[in-house]
């Protein structure tokens, strides 16, 4: 029985864990940018390294360091919420006309819960996502990868305090990254 | 004009499709397939271009994939520690010798049929030698192409491939002072600049020519980053850098004509130093505080000049101040560009600084970067729009602050060289893009380097 | 023909046998597993190659002698 509990537990974060994705991802595609920062912990850190091609056995020369190297996105809430003050002016001309966004997300694997999946205070979660952009007449942009995130209790309900992002591209394909992952 | 018009004889370049007299410029030289496949022979393949920065490859065997042109180079350093840039391809058949970003090696063989190279560029390994080539390939003949002439100017590596091109310090001419804004410390010591880890690299619709006349000083599109100003990402929270050094400065748009590098320059008044900067971190403040009173000791009035947005012919641009980087725009057929940028800090400076400045750099540049993000949509949607029959037949207009630059501007006892437009209060020109193009119709035009060193002929008849 | 022995990894140290009999010792591995730079220690069919810091291409080694101790 305490192990059918134990699985229960498990399985009823994992699901409440993947409705909070779900609800941010929706957030995002309809352009509800401030409910999504309420959504995200005053102190969280937002990073999406950069890839390099390295010889088979080098994989520490593969990503971008947090802090010390370049990356696409390295940054806490307040640039966050500038880069959403930016789309709100109306004249932010790369996303203006506003894009049209679908965050599709997958493979979500609650990693582990402290103190425990029956009273968690903080979850690690990983997911796969796939972001269809489709902008102006014709143009359109995927990105596909893998987010590894960390969720803090935050009332009845989580915040995010840090996500990074694992894109699967090495030179970016896409000429802007108006939008979040 | 016709294209075999523009593509024979005198090819028409400076006479039609680049009209500078009217101050007109064709949508031709930005959409048309056979003036960019002109532009691989006769712009990328004869004139120095910025393949990386030698902080990039430190040790011996350390190497760095780059391009010149639309080519893959490798940038490395051989065992004798010396500087090399091969073409990153197999003498053999053409294979990819490196397809790795970076890394340390002590040769680079091809996964086709195994031939190795040093890292000097010879070859070293050549499978069946003795039994399938009889020990008779000579393999001196066929190492890695390697450029025709590299340098080092004060850890950027730059490189070409035509033995007639001039040494780069003569390329640069008086545009070099403005290099040297870019690689010296912030504290006036010579080159002092590192790179950070970390090379963006991002694709745009456009011919490469739009990111170009871009950083040559494009004074006029501010309005278009309005919306970066309102959030407000500057190092002191407002705006989009800080402007106490601007405000305080005589704004120029610096022009080489001969070499067709350019600039917009900020020039202090004598005996000032620039504004307090950098309020978001007493530390960092501090710091650049520190640095600016010893540029002024060191350097006095030189110190004068506050470096932005610049562009080195062709595909170079520089800015040394808020955010301090260097691009290169490498062309990927005539309506994209691949664009590359380097981050730069002075190596010793502190740690809390170039955290402070990555900071910053990453939410301004590059694709993810908050002002960059406008340009490169403007340079989308203004190469796409000028891809139809009807508009090449309508040229862009180049014509603004034509007929007022002058030759010998000085302000407060400092000269500056070149053409110069004074923008203080006439706001804006558009003479770099003038000074850009006049150059690229020149490069297009000329047969050999004898007709584009333009500036040797004074030269020799001063000394006559 | 003997098995293909991936010689990315071998350490230098490493003796390995050669076709045509000579053993060789890894002097510096380059990591492509096409080319190890070995020194040969015999080599019955060209006694000039003894001592020698010769390119071994991989298909050239058909067996690994002594390893290094790491």
């Amino acid at each position: 029985m305490a192990e059918r509990d134990a699985r229960i537990d498990r399985l009823l974060l994992g699901q409440e864990i993947a409705d909070f994705l779900y609800r941010e991802a929706e957030l995002l595609d309809e352009r509800r940018y401030r409910e999504w920062l309420d959504l995200l912990a005053d102190d969280i850190r937002y990073w999406m390294p950069m890839r390099r091609n390295v010889k088979f056995g080098e994989d520490e020369r593969e990503f971008t360091r947090a802090d010390s190297d370049i990356n696409w996105f390295d940054e806490g809430k307040d640039t966050l919420s500038r880069r959403v003050k930016q789309i709100e002016t109306g004249i932010h001309w790369a996303e203006e006309p506003r894009s049209r966004l679908s965050h599709l997300v997958a493979n979500v694997q609650l990693q582990g819960a402290e103190p425990s999946f029956a009273a968690p205070q903080q979850v690690s979660v990983t997911s796969r996502f796939l972001i269809y952009r489709n902008r102006v007449q014709t143009e359109t942009d995927i990105l596909v990868g893998r987010r590894e995130d960390s969720l803090r209790r935050n009332g009845a309900g989580w915040l995010l305090a840090r996500r990074k992002i694992i894109l699967d591209q090495n030179v970016l394909l896409t000429k802007n990254l108006t939008f979040f992952i | 004009m016709s294209m075999n018009g523009a593509m024979n004889g005198r090819r028409g370049y400076r006479s039609g499709l680049v009209n500078l007299g009217v101050g007109e410029i064709s949508r031709e030289i930005f959409v048309n397939e056979d003036i960019y496949a002109e532009e691989q022979e006769r712009i990328f393949a004869r004139a120095w271009l910025h393949v990386g920065h030698e902080s990039q490859i430190p040790k011996p065997g350390d190497y760095f994939v780059s391009s010149m042109g639309e080519e893959s180079v490798i940038l490395c350093r051989d065992r004798a520690g010396r500087i090399h840039v091969f073409l990153n391809s197999c003498r053999h058949r053409g294979m990819k010798v490196c397809r790795y970003d970076e890394g340390s090696t002590t040769v680079f063989t091809c996964p086709y049929h195994g031939w190795s190279y040093g890292t000097d560029g010879r070859l070293v390994g050549v499978p069946y030698f003795r039994e399938a080539y009889h020990a008779r390939l000579d393999k001196e003949k066929w190492g890695l192409v390697e450029v025709a002439q590299l340098c080092n100017y004060k850890g950027s590596i730059w490189a070409t491939w035509d033995t007639a091109a001039p040494t780069l310090t003569e390329y640069l001419g008086d545009f070099t002072r403005f290099l040297d804004l870019q690689l010296d410390g912030w504290d006036g010591r010579e080159g002092q600049a590192e790179v950070l880890g970390g090379i963006q690299k991002w694709l745009v619709p456009c011919n490469w020519k739009f990111p170009a006349e871009n950083f040559s000083g494009d004074t006029y599109h501010n309005i278009s980053h309005r919306s970066v100003d309102l959030a407000g990402i500057g190092p002191s929270g407002a705006g989009r850098r800080d402007m106490g050094e601007r405000d305080a400065s005589r704004k120029l748009h610096v022009c080489i004509p001969d070499r067709g590098h350019q600039t917009i320059l900020y020039v202090l008044p004598a005996g000032r130093l620039p504004p307090p900067a950098y309020m978001n971190a007493p530390i960092v403040a501090e710091y650049f505080r520190h640095c600016e009173e010893e540029r002024r000791r060191r350097r006095g009035d030189e110190s004068r000049l506050i470096g932005a947005p610049g562009e080195i012919f062709p595909n170079t641009a520089l800015l040394s101040r808020q955010p301090r980087t260097m691009a290169a725009w490498h062309p990927r057929g005539p309506h994209q560009t691949e664009c590359w940028r380097w981050f730069f800090v002075d190596r010793d400076a502190p740690t809390e600084v170039k955290q402070f400045l990555r900071d910053y750099y990453i939410r301004y540049s590059g694709p993810a970067g908050m002002t960059e993000q406008d340009d490169m949509e403007n340079w989308n949607y203004a190469h796409a729009a000028s891809r139809g029959t009807i508009a090449r037949r309508h040229p862009y207009n180049y014509d603004q602050g034509r007929g007022t630059a002058v030759a010998d501007y000085e302000y407060q006892g400092l000269r500056v060289p070149g053409e110069v437009i004074d923008l203080t209060e006439v706001q804006s020109s558009e003479q770099p893009m003038r000074n850009f193009y006049r150059r690229w119709a020149e490069f297009m035009e000329a047969d050999d380097w004898s007709q584009l060193a333009t500036w040797r002929v004074g030269e020799r008849k001063a000394a006559e | 023909m003997s098995a293909p022995i991936n010689v990315r990894d071998l350490v230098p140290g490493t003796s390995v046998v050669l076709a045509d009999g000579a053993v060789a010792e890894i002097v510096t591995n380059p990591g492509d597993g096409m080319w190890l730079f070995a020194r040969y220690l015999t080599s019955p069919s060209d006694p000039t190659l003894v001592g020698q810091e010769e390119m071994i291409f991989a298909p050239d080694v058909v067996a690994l002698g002594r390893s290094a101790v790491v």
